[in-house]
């Protein structure tokens, strides 16, 4: 049932070899490709029929779920609308993950609606990985969206990250924070030749003493464009960080715009940002060890991206 | 087997004026550093210790003169190349990285990122901890912390030469002396030529040869004894633990 290229990207996106154990859902060029559900979480097609709704039990310990989205059918878009509802107290991870195969010259495309809400004193890590493989010359594109909403004293992590190959990706992040709710959020980047990515995000700290930590990681190569956006929003006595780090190579270019905004005066924000070439101490440290130039420039954006 | 033949770095300077002068660094340093043999490299600051060492290692570009290496000229060559024939350096002010860990650098300078191996390369320098292995190099560590990885990372090379740039700033008290025996034993189980820069009298002491550097010129060349007047002459600071040299106005030698 699934053929070659399925294979490899359902490997780069979920590190998947082949059907994965536990709870899953493969959707491949628009379609329902395989399903598994499992005793704690549930997988259903929305009422609409344009997505899947994802329910994880109250209390479920240490399992996960795979939602792989596969799109190689030449000159497709596909648009999907998944909930997920985590039950309090559980602790899931989920892993999704998107990879286009382009053999044509027609544009391919994938645009995943995410909306989480993390239940109370409940733990969730989102996996997401996005990769476009392929020699047609059609535009790959990806613009997921996830909306969180985080309730009291829940946790999210979620690292969102874009491997290579798409040519274009606007991404836009929301998320609303409960009292006592941690939500940390790493984006990591890589765009080369004429790619443009976007990334926006919002991040409301709505519940007293709430956090929330947003790392970005860049690397900007070729001639590509990234551009990141992000405000912390606090409307509590809250903490929140935005870290976010950009390496430019050969002619890319960059736009960072952290924003904090407090609305509350026991508000505690911070951010730090910087846009710049690989640091020269960092690449002779590397040289002296015995690396050529070319290694050393390699490891340095493997660790960064890590 | 390392020699330095009339090394010479020169940079140019540009006043507040806008007006540029060429200012020399190093000045026609000429010295031979034999085979397993431990020196210690001492001088006031700014006098060019580690733009010496720099020279040797490749990072600074020689202006003139040359530096040959086991009977073979290496002016020319690059980091890369001088670090494959064994040369060293530990930076006085070692780069912070993101995401890089301990671990990575170690696996990079001894070629494998084999577990026993790695394991193996942390006893050996015994002053840095295990739990140091997977924290990633970055701005998070401590100024000795970080130190101490960027002793490891020389010793994980197992060099022909070993250059340390000042190893015991940020050193707490307790480690400096296992921090000099430990660079004693490298010397001996590998006969590694050492090269200490150091204020430390613990280092200067540790050496078969101790160099005094000034403006750039080598000015004594012997045992510390016979040292001993021109560094009190110079009050030269042997306390930099508790003295951050220039950058402490106050100093209370
Ligand atoms: N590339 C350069 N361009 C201009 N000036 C330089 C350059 N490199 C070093 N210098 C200057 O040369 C002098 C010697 O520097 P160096 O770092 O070698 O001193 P040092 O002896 O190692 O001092 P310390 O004990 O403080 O470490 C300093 O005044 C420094 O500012
Ligand atoms: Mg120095």
């Amino acid at each position: 049932m699934l053929d070659a290229i399925d294979k490899e990207l359902l490997k780069k996106v979920a590190e998947l070899e082949g059907i994965p154990k536990g709870a899953y859902n493969i959707r491949k060029n628009g379609k329902l490709l395989n399903r598994e559900v499992s005793a704690n979480i549930n997988i259903e097609t929305n009422p609409q029929g344009n997505g899947i709704i994802i329910t994880i039990k109250p209390g479920t310990k240490n399992e996960s779920v795979h939602i792989p989205v596969i799109v190689s059918q030449a000159g497709l878009n596909d648009v999907v609308y998944n909930n997920f509802i985590i039950g309090e107290d559980s602790d899931v991870t989920i892993i999704a993950g998107c990879g286009i195969h382009c053999g044509s010259s027609k544009d391919q495309g994938h645009e995943g609606i995410h909306e989480f809400r993390v239940g109370r004193n409940a733990k969730m890590k989102y996996v997401e990985k996005h990769v476009a493989l392929g020699d047609g010359k059609g535009k790959r594109s990806l613009n997921p969206t996830t909306k969180v909403f985080l309730e009291q004293d829940a946790y999210a992590e979620m690292e969102l990250s874009q491997i290579g190959g798409v040519d274009s990706a606007n991404r836009l992040n929301e998320a609303e924070l409960g009292a006592g709710s941690s939500m940390l959020i790493t984006e990591r980047v890589m765009t080369d030749g004429n790619q443009i990515a976007t990334s926006r995000n919002q991040i409301i700290l709505k519940g007293d003493n709430c956090k929330a930590n947003m790392i970005s990681r860049s690397v900007i190569k070729g001639d590509s464009i990234q551009n990141f956006y992000a405000t912390l929003d606090a409307q509590a006595k809250c903490f929140g960080h935005i870290e976010c780090d950009a390496i430019i190579m050969d002619n890319g270019r960059n736009e960072t715009i952290p924003a904090l905004k407090a609305g509350h005066p026991d508000a505690e924000l911070t951010h730090e940002a910087s846009i710049g070439k690989i640091a020269n101490d960092q690449l002779m440290k590397l040289m002296s060890l015995g690396l050529t130039y070319d290694e050393a420039v390699n490891r340095i954006i493997q660790g960064f991206l890590k | 087997m390392l020699e330095l033949k009339n090394l010479t770095f020169t940079a140019q300077n540009t006043d507040v004026n806008g007006k540029s002068s060429i200012r020399t660094i190093i000045d026609n340093v000429s010295y031979t550093f034999e085979k397993g043999k431990f020196y210690a490299i001492t001088g006031p600051n700014g006098s060019g210790k580690t733009t010496l060492a720099k020279l040797i290692m490749g990072i600074n570009e020689a202006t003139s003169g040359s530096v040959i290496f086991e009977g073979k000229e290496i002016t020319g060559l690059s980091i890369t190349d001088r670090a494959r024939a064994g040369i060293a350096y530990s930076f006085q002010n070692p780069a912070r990285f993101k995401g890089t860990t301990c671990r990575d650098l170690l696996a990079m300078a001894a070629k494998t990122d084999d577990e026993k191996v790695i394991v193996d390369i942390i006893t050996r320098v015994g002053i840095c901890s295990l739990d140091f292995l997977d924290k990633p190099v970055d701005s998070r560590l401590s100024g000795g912390e970080i130190k101490k990885i960027e002793l490891a990372t020389t010793i994980a090379l197992n060099p022909k030469v070993a250059i340390y740039d000042e190893p015991d700033t940020g050193i707490d008290l307790w480690t400096i002396d296992p921090m000099v025996k430990l660079l004693k034993k490298e010397q001996k189980n590998h006969n590694t030529t050492t090269i200490v820069v150091s204020h430390n009298r613990a280092f200067l002491e540790a050496a078969d040869v101790l160099l005094l550097i000034k403006d750039g010129k080598i000015i004594y060349r012997g045992d510390l004894k016979g040292a001993l007047p021109l560094l009190n002459d110079f009050s030269l600071c042997s306390f930099t633990n508790v003295c951050e040299g220039e950058l402490n106005a106050r100093c209370y030698r």
